[in-house]
């Protein structure tokens, strides 16, 4: 429906999340803080709701982007209605008791404590005693042969890397893992919290659901009864299985904290200040089209034509009838998410094509492309010799675009180009020169636009770069109904009963969190 | 707080720990002649050596001064390389990159990183336990293969924990070392220049710089099969 004629149906609104890649160091700390706060228990010592990747790489799990062989995400069927990959309501029921589609430990990690007693209760001996690492599945000595993290830095590159699943195409063959032509970002991931959630579909039980408030996607611990169709569902396999409860666990957005206002732990405890967290208002009625979208290129314009303008009249007023709060509207106007986003179109999707709608989107990094020129011969500092590589060099630009657009290297082009331009403009005015706003007008800002988007990028500090609204108490009903107190579990007594996985569980002792 | 100029920082009111602070906000001078921060060192040693100013010195001939290192036993490959041990971006010198943690999310034990090329002329693939070795000590540690790294030069984190997944070495067949056990700081002259302002010598150097940090070492593949 074009806009302008069209009502704006029901409106809904998300606690969503951009990430700008440039300043991922990959600290880890996000997952540190993350794990310490949701995963340190038994049962989930493979799981970490928060993760960063070292790209190009194949990932944690292993080659997860990989959907012919994991069946992840949505797909059109011939007559061009969404359908899940993993399959219908039959092909799912028929592998219920054996689903062929699901990764292994080996696909995360086997998890290891070590025998940090040793280090105290050895007896004398002629040797400094050490703690060996000792598998917590089976309590045997164990080879540490593969992490969470194990691709940090490029390590191992030259052996696996080659299987990242993003690089495939024919400019793909042109990747040496070679000194020269190094390239090397950081992504972290966790749930996107999709509009159009795979693992909600495909959950038997009905145990996982899409919170209405805030968008925040959830697993019923009293209703999960372990199935496992989400973990295939979830193309960005980011639902977990806690083997020691045998149910469903997942990023939970720290919701205890978004409903009091706070940001996530992850983005709290980001070091290089790269989260941005906010309100995107989006007309629910059009999510089903928009995902069905028949080019996969076009799903970045159709997700991005599902959100709504919080300043617009007519969204602000079909809100108000949907019951969305006053104080939501103004988080939502001031959302940092919503700028770059829908108004700047810096940050993209990862992996649009899976067609779940994802919630959490990256600024894509600039830095693999100044390297790039660099090693070209060119300087980073002339915004010619970027624009000429961002045009010309199909490595790394195709990478991104196989990650952000489908696989459409102009859209991420673009916005390496708006980002080049800002960087130039920026540059030459904290230098007392006049910035150049013919090329900034040719990328679509003006110069209170690039300022803007500046001190958004660059110094935005905590208030702006965490607008969250806490939670309205006459929901408090609503938002704890169908949460049985904690959305994951430990092995003790687990909500409703644990679930039988059929694994050999012949863990030592429960580990109660790292010695 | 370390009582050495080195430690010049704050960290009064939980403040992060940044350098020069007590020079910078509290005006004490630096312990340099002029007072100020400077790269010149006016010294007749320094002048005569060539080092007034920071240069570029190669690591030290270590064959020419001790022979050739290797082992040569059974006609096994080994290389020699460059040896650094720089700080990682997840530790503060030891503290946390060898919490429970960090060792998932890394190799879960030491680790020495080494070139595409250098792996391949010792026939080791990425993961594989390695022991580097040298006048100095010897290391047991997996290998990290990436491309990352120029060839002929390797490095091992600053201070990974020796007592966590490190095993008994092939050479000598006691624990292995850290990374320190493949270097030693050698005395140069201009180590002796002394009571000259900031070549005083004092915790943690604080003069010309120490140079064990330019190691060479000799790396080769191992038995696969390790013992605790």
């Amino acid at each position: 429906m074009p806009r302008g004629q069209s009502t704006v149906g029901r409106v809904m609104a998300q606690v969503a999340m951009v990430m700008n890649l440039d300043k991922c160091i990959g600290c880890h700390t996000c997952s540190v803080t993350c794990k310490q706060t949701w995963t340190n228990r038994t049962g989930v010592e493979y799981a970490w709701f928060n993760n960063v990747e070292s790209k190009p790489g194949i990932g944690y799990p292993r080659r997860y982007e990989d959907q012919e062989k994991w069946k992840g995400g949505w797909t059109l069927d011939r007559r061009g209605r969404l359908v899940l990959r993993s399959g219908g309501r039959v092909r799912r029921l028929l592998s219920l008791f054996s689903n062929p589609d699901l990764p292994v430990i080996e696909d995360y990690y086997e998890p290891v404590t070590y025998d940090y007693d040793n280090l105290v209760g050895a007896p004398a001996g002629p040797d400094l005693p050490v703690a060996r690492p000792r598998s917590v599945l089976t309590g045997r000595p164990a080879d540490i042969t593969w992490g969470a993290n194990w691709e940090d830095g490029l390590g191992g590159a030259p052996e696996h890397a080659g299987g990242d699943p993003n690089l495939s195409g024919e400019w793909a063959e042109k990747v040496r893992f070679e000194f020269e032509q190094t390239f090397l970002f950081h992504l972290p991931r966790l749930c996107e919290h999709c509009l159009n959630p795979a693992c909600v579909s495909a959950c038997p039980s009905g145990a996982m659901y899409k919170r209405v408030e805030d968008g925040i996607v959830l697993v019923d611990q009293d209703r999960c009864r372990g199935w496992r169709m989400c973990v295939t569902a979830c193309p960005y396999k980011k639902v977990y299985v806690n083997h020691a409860t045998g149910k469903a666990e997942k990023c939970t957005f720290c919701f205890p904290r978004i409903e009091a206002g706070q940001p996530t732990v992850c983005s709290e405890t980001c070091v290089g200040r790269l989260r941005y967290l906010g309100l995107l208002l989006y007309d629910a009625d059009r999510v089903g089209e928009a995902a069905a979208t028949p080019d996969e290129q076009d799903l970045l314009d159709a997700q991005r034509g599902v959100f709504l303008d919080p300043r617009d009249p007519e969204v602000i007023a079909a809100a108000r009838a949907s019951g969305i709060p006053e104080d939501w509207l103004e988080a939502a106007r001031r959302s940092p998410v919503y700028d770059l986003v829908a108004r700047y179109k810096v940050a993209l999707p990862l992996h649009p094509e899976y067609r779940t709608l994802p919630m959490v989107w990256y600024v894509p990094p600039l830095s693999p492309v100044l390297d790039a020129v660099t090693v070209a011969g060119g300087d980073q500092e002339d915004p010619d010799h970027v624009f000429a590589a961002v045009t010309r060099l199909r490595i790394p630009l195709e990478y991104l675009a196989s990650l952000f657009t489908a696989g459409d290297p102009d859209v991420v082009g673009g916005v390496l180009m708006k980002l080049t331009a800002l960087r130039s403009y920026m540059r030459a005015v904290s230098l007392g020169e006049e910035g150049n706003e013919a090329a900034l007008g040719a990328v679509g800002l003006d110069a209170a636009e690039a300022r803007d988007l500046h001190r958004l990028l660059a110094v935005a500090k905590y208030a702006d770069r965490y607008v969250v609204p806490a939670a309205h108490k006459e929901d408090a009903a609503a938002l704890s109904a169908l949460e049985s107190g904690c959305p994951v579990e430990s092995a003790g007594a687990p909500a409703g009963g644990g679930v039988a996985l059929g694994m050999p569980t012949l863990r030592r002792t429960p580990s109660e969190g790292p010695a | 707080m370390i009582t050495s100029y080195e430690w010049s920082g704050s960290e009064t009111g939980g403040r992060r720990y940044s350098p020069f602070v007590i020079n910078v906000e509290h005006k004490k001078p630096w312990h340099t002649l002029t007072g100020r921060q400077h790269f010149f060192v006016q010294h007749d040693w320094m002048a005569e050596l060539g080092e007034q100013l920071p240069v570029y010195r190669p690591p030290l001939n270590v064959i020419g001064h001790y022979g050739d290192e290797h082992l040569h036993e059974d006609g096994r490959a080994e290389v020699t390389v460059r040896y650094l041990t720089p700080h990682s971006k997840w530790s503060i010198h030891s503290n946390y990159q060898d919490n429970k943690y960090m060792l998932d999310l890394s190799r879960g034990g030491p680790a020495i990183w080494m070139s595409t090329a250098d792996a391949e002329r010792i026939g080791v693939r990425d993961n594989e336990w390695v022991e580097a070795y040298n006048r100095n000590g010897v290391v047991a540690a997996r290998a990290v293969v990436t491309h990352r790294m120029p060839e002929g030069t390797v490095y091992m984190y600053h201070a990974q924990d020796r007592t966590v997944n490190v095993p008994r070495t092939e050479i000598g067949g006691r624990r292995g070392g850290m990374h320190n056990s493949l270097t030693r700081l050698l005395l140069k002259p201009t180590h002796l220049a002394g009571g000259h302002a900031q070549l005083t010598y004092a915790f943690n150097y604080y003069g010309p710089t120490g140079n064990q940090r330019d190691e060479v070492t000799v790396i080769r593949r191992r038995s696969q099969r390790v013992e605790y």
